[in-house]
């Protein structure tokens, strides 16, 4: 999979919607990692989708027009910034650098000839030349910035997209990405990116402005569920922007293979607590508090009422009827609604799910291995045309495919630290020494920023000793919301080459089983844990306490064994132990 | 001097009356659009720094007003003649609406030579100008700006001047002022920039690709460096510039066939914008006569330094290759030259199209002026990318329907749009 060659990307002709071409580009260089998955779709859903096949939807790839990564190289040296840019400085200091930096003079007559035809919300992506030169995803690393650009005046529109831009330039540099690109054998000064403006696929509904379902897919689970095989995949569905996925919140995850099968939810009230009832658009009214260096500067949560209220409820949930104790598809009654897409998935209102199954074959007979994808889906109104598949993005997947046997009694083996048959990942990785863990008798949800932050510099320096590390946590790691686990990003973890998920009396969470890094954790095969203290895992804490603390910190304990400790985990059957050496 | 008899106003009139059959004018318009409506002459007298007193005279020439307050520059030049005021003030007129910015034509001087002039008696000459037609200019009258021999000093001392006769701020006024005192930014590319966003357009109409072409520029000025500038970042090659040189009173070609470096050939040029001949052939560049730049094998001319350039004298010289010529200065080619590009069938950018980036963002800094809230250089620069490619495309659109020149298409564009704010305004 070679890097597309800028040419065969036609220029944008300043028509973003009524040119001929939907995919274009403004600039020399390449087109970066979203960018040529982006011309991945574009080839596949020429060469291989049959537009009659799916009558009840319109598939596309929402309009775009890519800035080549020429156009970066110029803006950091016309503007001198490659000093701050390599520098520690803060990510603030470094955003607010580049806001008051000059954009290219070749580019600003083609970004102000776009927002003067368009009028509704643009996502400006990063697309970065490292993620596709690594053949890594940087899945969630860098930034992407929607904006409504709905104001009247171009001058202002134009302002907000050139913002937009420069502040996802910026994002190549702030510190979670430098700490990734640390984890590889690359520099950040090999960095270029390219930026994605594309049309935000949704529709308005009075101030929000949103898709009516969001998703990502994966040809392969690494965790089963059910009768579900991995390659089976999995599939998650959102109500609203992808935010909610990519955030690692509450959505629906289920087997493509199994559309109707529902997730294991001990009762409703279980299930109605564990499914989504917030969702994220493009803020279309009121403008918000002036930031350009804010990622979610023209974003804003609604809650069900709301979405109720906007009419995208109606065939993404279910209503709970307490006279029977059961959910009923679709909208009835007063009781409370369930973002579970029961009448999609289960009563079949759209095949959804054979489309997305469909276009992961494809993606994966074009590839050639398993891929990832996401989309976005506006659904018509009653009896009115067809609905509109947005297809986002495609990536390859990572698969170890290295056999490892853990059988179950091998996690009640004595020289066993941990143990779990709640394991996501595939493969054994001998001569770990460090293990970062929080400290379960001080913990609590109410200060899961602050362990955050912690953590995040116990990282940096392991990733600058060369020193891959066991991190171990309670809640779900990467969790927006700081009751539900510790809100740090990927680049404040990712020296770890082995995560747990643990739970505590006080922490007792659905668990998020990787979904929130999933894309970060697969690709470097990093195995993921989930310990729960009311199931039969095993944790060692005594043997934790005993080690010697390197690092001690009010939260969280960095520890170095005397003797080297192997992760194994077994992909078939979900086993993983960690095991310390004699 | 062949040059002496040249009137500069007779030749703008004549192109006038081309372009007035063209369009089948009626006689009331083509008398209003052949003569300025205004004019004030004056004298300026000056008391001078060792005790005595000068008189100077001064101009101000309003060509015509249909479409917005008069735009224009003031010209200190020993040499200054009405008529020359009279035709640059018309061709105001026509580069105003040719890009379609809301203003008219005009433009100034006073005959002097700043040369053997201190700063204190430039000074007073700038404010003796503006007591003189202080009534008469302002921003929504008349908007002067710097032009050949002032600067944004000059412009300073008159705002200062028009201000303490007024009253009160009126940073729209002038133009060409420094940035931080009313000044925009992106006003020093402007006019390079402008010229070649029209090449840009004008060789996608070609179909070539810019990175596949070289070009030969006249003039080492600030219009040539920030053409040059931006032609190259498009991928452009420029295969030489020619510049003035001050001590040898003659100018000199500086060629590097692989492509000049702008950076390299600013780090030699000396105080009056000269190239440095011997730093440059230690640089590897070929020093040749001055007027070989139209000569070289190459896709594209900029001329970019004076008037009267390209002449039937040395027409014939342009190389077979050249397909393309963006006029950067003011009137570069003669007419007979123009006749024979025109038979070549070489494409040319005219001049009040190609260098009008410079009006424009006038525009935008008197519009910033009078909002007194100024803009990001990013919104400057795009907003005249858009405003310079929309006038070139209506001015190759009117080429291509009625299959003419470039230059009188541009004529077209704009007399049309200023007979039509006569005909609407009621005066024809």
């Amino acid at each position: 999979m070679g890097m597309p060659r800028v040419p065969d990307v036609p220029r944008f002709d300043r028509r973003f919607f009524d040119g001929s071409e939907r995919f274009t580009r403004i600039g020399e260089g390449s087109v970066g990692g979203k960018g040529a998955g982006l011309l991945r779709i574009h080839d596949i859903l020429l060469s291989r989708l049959d537009p009659g096949a799916f009558p009840d939807f319109e598939v596309s790839i929402p309009t775009l027009t890519v800035v080549a990564t020429d156009v970066f190289d110029a803006f950091l040296d016309r503007n001198d910034l490659r000093g701050i840019a390599y520098s520690d400085e803060p990510d603030e200091r470094i955003a607010h650098a580049f806001q008051r930096a000059s954009l290219p003079a070749e580019i600003l007559g083609d970004l102000r000839a776009l927002v003067e035809q368009v009028r509704q919300p643009l996502a400006v992506r990063s697309s970065s030349l490292l993620e596709d030169a690594l053949y890594r995803p940087f899945a969630g690393v860098y930034a992407t910035k929607m904006i409504p650009n709905n104001q009247l005046e171009p001058d202002a529109r134009f302002r907000r997209l050139s913002e937009a831009v420069r502040f996802v330039y910026a994002s190549a540099f702030f510190r979670a990405p430098k700490s990734y690109v640390r984890t590889t054998d690359r520099s950040i000064r090999d960095e270029k990116m390219a930026v994605v403006i594309q049309e935000v696929v949704g529709g308005r509904r009075g101030e929000r402005f949103y898709p009516d379902l969001s998703g990502v897919a994966r040809s392969y689970n690494f965790y089963r569920s059910g009768h579900a095989r991995p390659e089976d995949g999995v599939a998650s569905l959102a109500l609203g922007l992808g935010k909610t996925i990519v955030d690692g919140g509450l959505v629906w995850t289920y087997s493509p293979a199994f559309p109707k099968a529902s997730p294991p939810f001990g009762s409703v009230a279980e299930l109605l607590e564990q499914t989504q009832a917030r969702f994220w658009a493009v803020n279309m009214g009121k403008p918000p508090a002036y930031d350009p260096t804010r990622e979610s500067e023209y974003l804003v949560e609604g809650g069900l009422a709301e979405a109720e209220e906007d009419g995208t409820l109606r065939l993404v949930a279910s209503s709970y009827d307490a006279g029977s104790d059961r959910l009923q598809p679709g909208l009835h009654g007063t009781g409370p609604r369930a973002v579970n897409f029961s009448p999609i998935l289960v009563h079949g209102a759209l095949p959804l799910n054979d489309l997305v199954r469909k276009l992961m074959a494809d993606c994966e007979a074009a590839l050639g291995e398993k891929v990832e994808i996401e989309f976005a889906v506006t659904l018509p109104a009653p009896g009115a045309g067809k609905a509109r598949f947005g297809f986002l993005q495609v990536r390859p997947l990572v698969v170890s495919h290295a056999f490892v046997d853990v059988s179950a009694s091998d996690l009640q083996a004595e020289k066993v630290l941990l143990a779990s048959d709640d394991v996501m990942g595939n493969g054994e990785v001998p001569g770990l020494r460090d293990v970062v863990y929080v400290r379960p008798d001080r913990f609590e949800g109410r200060f899961s920023r602050r362990i955050a932050g912690e953590i995040a510099a116990i990282n940096d320096r392991l990733l600058d000793a060369g020193r891959p590390y066991l991190l171990v946590g309670f809640g779900r790691w990467g969790s927006s919301d700081p009751s539900l686990g510790i809100p740090v990003g990927w680049g404040q973890i990712c020296g770890a080459r082995a995560i747990v998920e643990a739970t505590l009396p006080r922490m007792n969470v659905e668990l998020s089983q990787g979904s929130h890094f999933f894309h970060n954790i697969s690709s470097f095969e990093v195995s993921y844990f989930c310990v729960r203290h009311d199931r039969d895992h095993r944790l060692d804490w005594p043997w934790l306490e005993r080690q010697e603390a390197e690092a001690e910190t009010e939260f969280v304990r960095h520890v170095r064994a005397e003797m080297p400790l192997t992760v194994k985990v077994d992909g078939r059957s979900g086993r993983g132990v960690v095991i310390r050496e004699a | 001097m062949k040059n002496k008899a040249f009137n500069p106003f007779e030749m703008a009139q004549a192109q006038f009356d081309k372009v007035a059959d063209i369009l089948g004018l009626d006689q009331g318009t083509r008398e209003l659009l052949r003569q300025p409506m205004r004019e004030y002459h004056f004298s300026i007298p000056v008391r001078m720094d060792d005790g005595t007193v000068r008189i100077f005279r001064g101009f101000r020439v309003q060509h015509n007003d249909a479409r917005g307050p008069n735009k224009g520059g003031i010209r200190f030049h020993p040499q200054e003649t009405i008529d020359t005021v009279r035709a640059l003030a018309m061709w105001m007129t026509w580069k105003c609406s040719v890009v379609d910015i809301p203003l008219g034509g005009g433009k100034g001087g006073v005959i002097c030579d700043p040369h053997n002039l201190s700063q204190r008696e430039q000074e007073q000459i700038c404010r003796g100008w503006v007591r003189q037609v202080a009534r008469d200019v302002g921003h929504v009258r008349d908007v002067p700006a710097p032009d050949v021999m002032t600067s944004g000093q000059h412009m300073l001392w008159m705002l200062d001047e028009f201000e303490a006769i007024h009253g009160g701020h009126y940073p729209g006024f002038i133009t060409g002022k420094p940035v931080g005192l009313g000044g925009s930014l992106g006003r020093t590319e402007a006019t390079g920039y402008g010229l070649v966003f029209t090449v840009r357009e004008a060789l996608r109409e070609l179909g070539i690709d810019p990175k596949n072409t070289t070009a030969s520029v006249q003039g080492f000025g600030n219009v040539a460096q920030y053409a040059i500038q931006l032609y190259t970042r498009l991928g452009g090659k420029v295969a030489c510039v020619s510049c003035w040189d001050q001590a040898d009173q003659t100018s000199y070609t500086f060629r590097k066939k692989d492509g000049v470096d702008l950076e390299v050939l600013r780090s030699i040029t000396d105080r009056f914008g000269g190239i440095d001949k011997k730093k440059a052939k230690d640089l590897g560049y070929e020093v040749l006569p001055g007027d070989v730049w139209i000569e070289q094998e190459v896709d594209i001319l900029m001329p970019n330094a004076i008037e009267h350039q390209i002449t039937g004298e040395n027409v014939e010289r342009i190389h077979k290759r050249v397909k393309l010529i963006a006029e950067g200065a003011n009137g570069p080619t003669t007419p007979e030259a123009d006749a024979v590009i025109q038979k070549r069938g070489i494409f040319i950018v005219p001049d009040f199209l190609a260098n009008a980036g410079g009006v424009t963002c006038s525009y935008f800094e008197q519009v910033q002026c009078n909002m007194n809230y100024f803009w990001e250089k990013d919104e400057v620069l795009g907003k005249l990318d858009v405003k310079m490619t929309s006038a070139y495309q209506a001015v190759s659109e009117v080429a291509r329907k009625q299959k003419l020149y470039m230059r009188d298409a541009a004529y077209v564009v704009s007399v049309s749009r200023v007979a039509q704010a006569c005909r609407e305004r009621g005066w024809v």
